[in-house]
């Protein structure tokens, strides 16, 4: 097909007609879905054609196709926005004005989707232009919308100006905006122009249309047209209050970097919270605040409520909802636009929206009791998320005031009493389906969470006045009760699938970590209160004993003890947690350390852990899961109460009295389980039990794991604690088990080499790095010893095939990787000198299972992180060694895989066969990235050189020996892709005189796969591939320079490559960016590739721009490509040197040049 | 299928034991495991267990090595199951005669003639056509439990 292009002569009616005919047969052969490609087709052609307006609008003003109008409204979008860069000023005038005047002249007659298709044409063409129009302009057109808003024009007129509006807004916001192929900072300021010039404007058209039609709403009994205003201008509000004001007075620096983008660092945002607050600054006071507008949305909805009994109006009906929305999003309002009165004004205007909001939710239990009954829930939900956004805005104490003035209690027991009242619901009907009651629930915890969580950096918990510590604690009984009856309900449902089980402990921590906050709000009573509920569990067991099913109260017992553990400590991510402030600070009047609450409960929760010592005990009581949730708690209270550290921060109170008596307790608690009084008793009862799980619990893999990762890493992740474990019995004991016991033999794989890792480190607690080093080789020798030993056998072939002999291999290739892993500056010289005693084997080794590839994984992993932890140490002889070793490994390796075809009959097992290789070229991958790392990080005493070793040479061998394995189906998995192009971005940037010297084989492979990652959908493979296109063309272009070959011959084109490789990546460079789809944030790096590229085939690139000016048939265009070709390199006074300011003013030409062709040479 | 005969001259662990017990918890994805008694890679392993309080199971998803059948399993973790025995060896190809078995040549020397070639049209060609080509092509063989199939091939052409 020719296109549809009108060519600019007067348009022949005869010919708009077919066209219009055309583009209706396509539209209604692609509903009834009759050859669709075809259709497609022809309308794309349509859009793709030049200057298609006439037909256009033509097929707009005259089709009686609805799909039609709307394919050529975006017709008109796609033409104009790849075209705006030539079309005259008058004719982008015209397209906008036709697209306004359209919507509003058919108004009442067109298809919802049409008009907002055709407004929304409009506004982005708008947008578009929006930097080049003059302030007359815009003038011109926003009059004619404002008429419209007004009312000028009728009711239909009136919601399309509004509808307008909102498209606009929503164009210019940069989360919904859509893509024009323009930099970022054209959106930014488009979106700041009309943040500071237009905004407001629009809110108070909006607010004036809405307060036009509120009476005659209110008035009239049933539905009228004027409802649908009303709810767009709801809806335009809305929007606006959804803007993300950053022109606020007070941060006009933020306006500097356009990029940090949604980085806001002003103190509200800095409070926990996924409420988006609003912020629009002080000018926005009159708007929104000072006139009564609250007044009048409250008064509105209030009469809304009304009505719902009546036709045309529900709970749910889109004007209310709007409206309730609005009145949540006002509850977020903060910032300057309040004036500096010690908050008096904004308390006031959340007073008046909380006493409007009151009705939706008080009192709790009616409104919870009717929606069971049916009523709608979102009313309620909507009063939940307001109090959320309220409470997102305040500080607790103010929060707890607000309702204190119209009612006899304050908000934060209408919080309790609500909450109460929904968990209460959740407790009756307890489903797995998602209920509203659970939506209430999790929008009421966050409103907690956000009222209780630290708000200073110092980690002071929120105080709160007594009445709320009242509520809290209710609350938190409450919520205990219902988790423990849901809890041992659960036991009855037994179809509950292994994976939820699996992800209980950590997809509960959330909800838990919130529960903890409440509690700690009132500890004195909560704290008590599930000492009691932990006696009374653990009595029901003892009672029960062989008499009844224990099931249900062992599942209360292992929620309450997930409960315990978040309420009286913290996770410690990485860090060391201290006792939660509420705990320290509480319980002032208890000077004995055995009468604190706190260690009462702790107490009574490690005794009852230690009878699981007890045989006949653990058969009965301590099932799998309950033990998982001891050595959980274990792990996590022994985090934080263990031997502390006591140099706990004191903060400083002014009631001298009150801080010497707290600081009294709080001595008490923390050294109650110090290293002096009862802190090593209890670590070894806690080192017992867990050698018990390891040996006690044979294939139960969670709990092991469990009990590695988390109870005994956590141990040793503190010196004074591995101070302690080194000297005790109980700890060596593990460690003869770890390497004698046949038990052990038989954890899985991952906890093998956690708990190798965990003894390794646990060597820190010895006095010196002499002792430390022998303690590592007492604990390695035996499996190095047995790995020599097999490897020395005669008949090693055979025995090797036999599976134990391969569980044992495996397992102890796991333990010195876990070793290997832990290598620590104390411990390294026994990790260096264990991974050397097993040179050999590995290599004898890695023969032997040249076939078993689980195996080959092994030990290849096993040296990936031997090396990784030991490179930087190594003095030049140790390198030498070591890289001498790698490169057999790589050899060896490579010998056995090259052109090795697995055969098998089962699809399943080739994938298998296929991943086990990506996995393997992956860890060797990885093997080079850590032996290139010795040239940046290089802690030994002399420089590698001296030894003769040179990194570079290093990684290319093994680059040469790597790569043929390499294919680009292997690199179609994202890690390994990504992790070959990071080293060879990597290596080509910092060595690339050695790819010079690669054979031509490996040269074009590496090459290939270059050119494979150029045309990759993952931006950042294609940055780091542009990163190495740059390192390599700028390479040589300097070697050019000061008269040398650079790349030679490569670079040159030889025997079957006529091209050199310069040309060929310039072409295919030039190729991307002007005719291909890639993210707009590449072109900053494209720029840094073509340039160097450029300079470097001169010649070539004046011969492909003469070509690519001489396809051009039209000759306007062909006028444009040549001077934009000409800019392109020598606008900015570019000259051709490869500095700083010389890319980044290429980068700036480059992208003008893409803006101003790109739009025409993509559609010929 | 006569693999006594071949157990006789070439194997040095002939007469050792065809499986192995080990505990069903500490076979692994990627490990061998005999179901229905049939040796099988295990391709999925995940544990559940009986009940909330009980003990942990281990459900194996495991493809026959030498038909590619998808068999399962469940076993307690801490029970036994068999593993069987796998062995590798590598033979250079001789010859492919006409009645469908392949001539090969073993380590010390000796020929071993009585390896049929795979009946499965795909395998076949792999092997045939390598062969045809006149490539220098090792291939391994599997054996496990008293049967024998190719799993590989390579190529050792003159370039290594």
């Amino acid at each position: 097909m020719q296109g549809f292009s009108d060519g600019g002569a007067g348009a022949d009616l005869a010919l708009l007609q077919s066209t219009m005919h055309t583009i209706e047969v396509a539209c209604s052969s692609i509903q009834m879905h009759i050859n669709p490609t075809a259709a497609e087709a022809t309308i794309l052609s349509l859009s793709q054609s030049p200057q298609p307006y006439k037909a256009c609008q033509y097929i707009l003003e005259n089709s009686q196709v609805a799909n039609a109008r709307f394919q050529a409204a975006a017709a008109i979008q796609d033409a104009a926005i790849r075209e705006w860069g030539f079309l005259s000023i008058e004719d982008r005038r015209s397209l906008i004005s036709f697209c306004l005047c359209f919507v509003m002249q058919h108004a009442s007659l067109l298809e919802g989707y049409v008009q907002a298709k055709v407004s929304s044409v409009a506004a982005q063409l708008m947008k578009r232009g929006w930097l080049d129009f003059t302030a007359a302009e815009k003038e011109a057109f926003f009059y004619q919308v404002n008429q419209a808003i007004l009312g000028a024009h009728g009711v239909d007129v009136q919601f399309i100006g509004v509808h307008f509006l909102e498209s606009l807004v929503s164009e210019f916001s940069p989360s919904t905006s859509s893509a024009m192929g323009l930099p970022r900072e054209f959106h930014e300021q488009c979106r700041t122009s009309l943040e500071l010039n237009y905004l407001k404007t629009f809110y108070c058209w909006a607010r004036d249309a809405a307060l036009s039609v509120t009476n005659k709403i209110i008035e009239s009994d049933a539905a009228i047209p004027e409802v649908k205003v009303c709810t767009a201008a709801l809806c335009l509000m809305l929007l606006i209050l959804n803007w993300e004001f950053r022109h606020d007075a007070n941060s006009m620096k933020a306006g500097i970097n356009v990029f940090s983008a949604g980085v806001r660092h002003d103190n509200a945002s800095s409070k926990r919270s996924e409420c988006v607050l609003v912020q629009p600054g002080p000018a926005w006071c009159d708007a929104l605040i000072s006139n009564g507008h609250v007044g009048w949305l409250l008064g509105l909805y209030a009469a809304l409520r009304q009505k719902f009994s009546r036709e045309g109006y529900w709970l749910d009906c889109p004007i209310a909802v709007s409206a309730r929305k609005l009145i949540v999003q006002f509850c977020s309002l903060t910032g300057t636009i309040f004036p500096s009165d010690n908050g008096k004004m904004q308390e006031n205007h959340l007073l008046q929206l909380l006493s409007g909001i009151l009705q939706w939710i008080d009192p709790p239990g009616a409104v919870s009791k009717a929606i069971e009954e049916g009523k709608s829930e979102s009313e309620m939900l909507d009063g939940c998320r307001a109090l959320l956004s309220i409470a997102t805005v305040t500080t607790p104490f103010v929060f707890d005031q607000l309702l204190k003035s119209i009612r006899p209690f304050g908000t934060l027991t209408l919080l309790s009493t609500l909450m109460c009242e929904v968990v209460k619901v959740l407790m009756t009907n307890n489903t797995d389906e998602e209920t509203w009651s659970w939506e209430a629930r999790d929008i009421l915890l966050d409103t907690w969470t956000i009222l209780l969580v630290p708000m200073d950096g110092n980690g002071g918990d929120a105080l709160l006045p007594p009445e709320g510590k009242h509520a809290a604690a209710n609350l938190f009984s409450m919520i205990v009760e219902s988790e423990l009856k849901v809890a041992s309900a659960s036991v009855a449902n037994d179809d509950v699938d292994s994976d939820y089980l699996q992800a209980s402990i950590s997809a509960m921590d959330e909800r838990l970590s919130s529960y903890a906050l409440i509690a700690r709000a009132a500890v004195d009573v909560t704290i008590p209160l599930l000492t009691g509920l932990f006696s009374e569990c653990v009595a029901q067991l003892h009672q029960g004993r062989g008499i009844m099913d224990p099931t249900e109260t062992l599942e209360e017992l292992y929620s309450l003890l997930l409960i315990t553990g978040h309420v009286l400590a913290d996770e410690g991510d990485g860090e060391t947690p201290l006792v939660p402030t509420a705990i320290q600070t509480h319980f002032a009047d208890i000077v004995e350390a055995e009468n604190h609450p706190v260690v009462i409960l702790s107490g009574s929760i490690i005794r009852f852990a230690e009878q699981s010592m007890d045989q006949e005990m653990r058969v009965t009581v301590f099932s799998p899961r309950l033990m998982e949730a001891v050595i959980w708690f274990l792990a996590r209270w022994s985090h934080t109460y263990l031997m502390p550290l006591e140099e706990a921060n004191c903060h400083l109170s002014h009631d001298y009295e009150h801080q010497r008596q707290s600081i009294h307790s709080r001595k008490a608690l923390l050294s109650f389980f110090g290293e002096h009084n009862q802190g090593q008793i209890v670590l070894n009862i806690i080192v017992h039990i867990s050698m018990m799980t390891l040996m006690s619990y044979p294939g139960e893999k969670d709990l092991q794991g469990l009990t590695c990762h988390h109870l005994l890493h956590t141990l040793v992740r503190r010196k004074n604690i591995c101070h302690r474990l080194v000297s005790m019995d109980s700890w060596r004991d593990l460690a003869n088990a770890f390497t004698n016991e046949k038990s052990f033999f038989l954890l899985s794989s991952a906890n093998q080499r956690s708990l190798a890792q965990t003894l390794v480190l646990s060597a820190s607690g010895l006095r010196n790095s002499e002792a430390s080093n022998r303690y590592v080789r007492g604990l390695m020798v035996h499996m190095t010893t047995y790995l020599v030993e097999l490897s020395n056998k005669n008949d090693l072939k055979s025995v090797s095939q036999q599976p134990d002999i391969i569980m044992s291999v495996s397992c102890l290739l796991e333990r010195l990787r876990g070793a290997a892993s832990a290598a620590e500056p104390r411990t390294q010289r026994s990790i260096y000198e264990m991974g050397i005693s097993v040179m050999n084997p590995v290599l004898i080794l890695l023969e032997v299972y040249k076939h078993e590839s689980a195996v080959v994984y092994l030990l290849l992993k096993f040296i990936v992180d031997w090396v990784d932890g030991q490179i930087s140490y190594l003095e030049a002889q140790e390198t030498a060694s070591v890289i001498d070793f790698c490169m057999r490994l790589l050899q060896l390796y490579s010998s056995q895989n090259i052109g090795k075809i697995s055969v098998s009959l089962s699809s399943t097992l080739l994938s298998e066969a296929k991943t086990e290789k990506y996995k393997d070229l992956r860890a060797l991958l990885q093997l080079l990235s850590s032996l290139c790392s010795k040239d940046l990080v290089d802690f030994s005493s002399d420089s590698i050189e001296v030894a003769g070793t040179n990194i570079s040479q290093v990684v290319y061998f093994g680059l040469h020996i790597v790569t043929p394995l390499i294919s680009l189906e292997l690199l179609k998995y994202p890690k390994l892709c990504h992790d070959y192009f990071s080293l060879l971005s990597h290596i080509l940037e910092v060595y690339p005189e050695t790819l010079a010297q690669l054979n031509s084989e490996a040269f074009a492979h590496i090459l290939g796969t270059l050119d494979f990652g150029l045309h990759h959908q993952d931006a950042e493979v294609v940055n780091m591939c542009l990163g190495a296109l740059r390192a390599l063309a700028s390479y040589h272009y300097r070697e050019m320079c000061a008269g040398k070959t650079g790349l030679g011959s490569h670079a040159a084109g030889q025997g079957n490559l006529p091209e050199g490789i310069f040309s060929r990546f310039l072409r295919s460079l030039l190729q991307l960016l002007l005719f291909e789809d890639y993210s707009p944030d590449l072109v900053g790096a494209a720029a840094d590739a073509l340039l160097p590229l450029i300079l470097c085939e001169q010649g070539l690139y004046q011969r492909l721009g003469n070509e690519l000016i001489e396809r051009q048939a039209n000759s306007t265009l062909k006028s444009r490509l040549a001077n934009a070709l000409h800019s392109l390199t020598s606008s900015n006074h570019l000259s051709s040197t490869l500095d700083r300011v010389n890319y980044q003013r290429f980068r700036k030409n480059l992208n003008s040049f893409l803006i101003e062709v790109r739009g025409f040479l993509r559609t010929m | 299928m006569s693999d006594e005969e071949h157990h006789f001259d070439s194997k040095a662990d002939a007469g050792a034991s065809k499986t192995f017990p080990q505990q069903a918890g500490t076979i692994r994805k990627n490990g061998y495991i005999v179901t229905k008694n049939r040796p099988c890679k295990v391709v999925e392993v995940s544990t559940s267990k009986t009940g909330k309080h009980g003990h942990a199971k281990c459900h194996f998803v495991g493809i026959d090595i030498f038909n590619g059948k998808k068999l399962e399993d469940i076993v307690p973790s801490s029970h036994n199951c068999d593993v069987p025995h796998v062995n590798r060896t590598d033979y250079q190809l001789i010859d492919i005669s006409e009645d469908g078995f392949v001539s090969l040549l073993t380590e010390n020397g000796n020929t071993k003639d009585d390896l049929r070639l795979p009946t499965d049209e795909n395998l076949l060609s792999q092997i045939k056509d390598g062969f045809a080509e006149g490539k220098d092509l090792v291939v391994t063989v599997m054996s496990a439990m008293g049967e024998e199939q190719i799993c590989a091939l390579k190529d050792i052409g003159p370039k290594n």
